[in-house]
């Protein structure tokens, strides 16, 4: 479902710009030039609180919708889950090209690189 | 006697036999072989090692004058070989949901943050400086996804190489396979296990994706990623696993990496370690298993 997942993006970028939780009209209203259904916006919303990636508080008759980590946060707990090589996540994600070596190593790496690129390309 | 042989196949198989395979590098001459063989020795272990509880179990109740030792040696074996069986179906449960539960939640984040685009399987563009690429592997919603700070640091060829590097991890299903050396390591109990298969195999698909990525673009652009990328400044926390970068660039310098021969012999061995132990133990065990019920 491409369109729903576009959604959730636009609703949590809405949701993470926003100084204070919205609710579910206001969000409509910050999406305003998408001209989304209010129940659009709740359905979206829904999933997202599934996901455990918004919380929810009571306000009055509606509810008022927040980001449950920052952006940042998030970002980070990506990095980390991915950079994090001697943990549990080597097979959750499988990781590359993002390793630190030390000077020797990289030395060695660099020589061995100038070999190949110095073949004749076939 | 066969409860005591395949106790000590199933042993030998589990600790020295892939410790010292382990330090040979002949296997990662050829990676899918390569992985074969770790998987039939993985299966010859669980085989042997299952084996050995069954003929106790039967040698405890069909034999009639029993010396103490020879019953405590029988039980020990038994033991190990419940233990080995239990632990492995435990273990596929709790690390099969653990993993997915772990990519869910990651590829949730990914969708929400990073920039989608139309590609198959989806890439995700992450906006952060730390260069890193992977892929989270889904039967139908996997996702490669590579940061800003990736991109920034290579030329064209280069990100394409990675990006098809990624790809192939994607389309073979390499996660799968390293799943399945989890398991086997979490099976067996801490003394009795080794590392070997899973870091071997670990370093086996890598070549496997970069063999894939040079079909792309051929040897240079690949080469040049990865060193460019495991040169790269990462944050504190990361580790470092520079040799598996060696031995890639090892293979990528060679202009034709297929080694039929080394291949040819790791299927040889690795269909050797499941037939030889079946038909020399368990098929004579089985043949006297028979008779044994049949005279009770």
């Amino acid at each position: 479902m491409p369109r729903l997942g576009e959604l959730e993006r636009s609703v949590m970028n809405a949701l993470w710009d926003a100084p204070a939780p919205l609710t579910v009209r206001e969000v409509q209203e910050k999406l305003d030039e998408r001209d989304l259904a209010y129940t659009t916006v709740m359905t979206v919303l829904d999933r997202l609180d599934k996901k455990d990636m918004v919380v929810r508080e009571r306000d009055g008759r509606a509810y008022r919708y927040g980001p449950a980590v920052t952006r940042d946060a998030a970002t980070s707990e990506l990095l980390h889950a991915v950079l994090d090589s001697a943990g549990d996540d080597r097979t959750a994600a499988l990781v590359h090209f993002a390793r630190t070596v030390d000077p020797s190593e990289a030395a060695a790496l660099r020589s061995a690189l100038d070999e190949i690129l110095a073949m004749d390309d076939r | 006697m066969t409860p005591i042989w395949l106790g000590l196949l199933g042993l030998a198989l589990a600790l020295p036999v892939p410790a010292l395979l382990a330090r040979s590098t002949w296997p990662l001459r050829a990676p899918r072989a390569g992985i074969v063989m770790w998987q039939s020795l993985a299966v010859a272990a669980i085989l042997a090692t299952s084996g050995a509880g069954l003929s106790t179990a039967l040698w405890l109740v069909s034999v009639d004058d029993p010396s103490p030792w020879r019953v405590v040696l029988h039980v020990a074996v038994l033991g190990v070989g419940v233990l080995v069986w239990a632990r492995f179906w435990w273990a596929a449960w709790t690390v099969w949901r653990r993993t997915g539960e772990r990519r869910r939640r990651q590829r949730h984040l990914v969708d929400l943050l990073g920039e989608p685009d139309g590609a198959e399987p989806a890439l995700r563009v992450l906006r952060h400086e730390t260069p890193i690429a992977y892929c989270l592997p889904d039967r139908t919603k996997a996702r490669v996804v590579v940061s800003s700070g990736t991109i920034d640091l290579l030329d064209e060829d280069g990100l394409r190489a990675v990006l098809e590097h990624e790809r192939s991890h994607v389309r073979s299903r390499h996660d799968l396979v390293l799943e399945g050396f989890e398991f086997l390591r979490a099976a067996y109990p801490r003394f009795l296990r080794t590392d070997a298969p899973l870091h071997q195999s670990q370093v086996m698909v890598e070549l496997l994706a970069d063999d894939a990525a040079r079909q792309v673009g051929g040897v240079k652009p690949v080469a040049k990623a990865l060193v460019t990328l495991a040169d790269a400044p990462t944050p504190a926390g990361a580790l470092g696993v520079g040799s598996a970068a060696a031995v890639r660039l090892e293979r990528l310098r060679d202009p034709d990496p297929s080694n039929r021969l080394v291949a040819a012999s790791l299927y040889l061995f690795s269909a050797a370690v499941v037939v030889v132990p079946t038909v020399a133990i368990a098929i004579p065990w089985m043949v006297h298993a028979w008779q044994v019920l049949l005279e009770r």
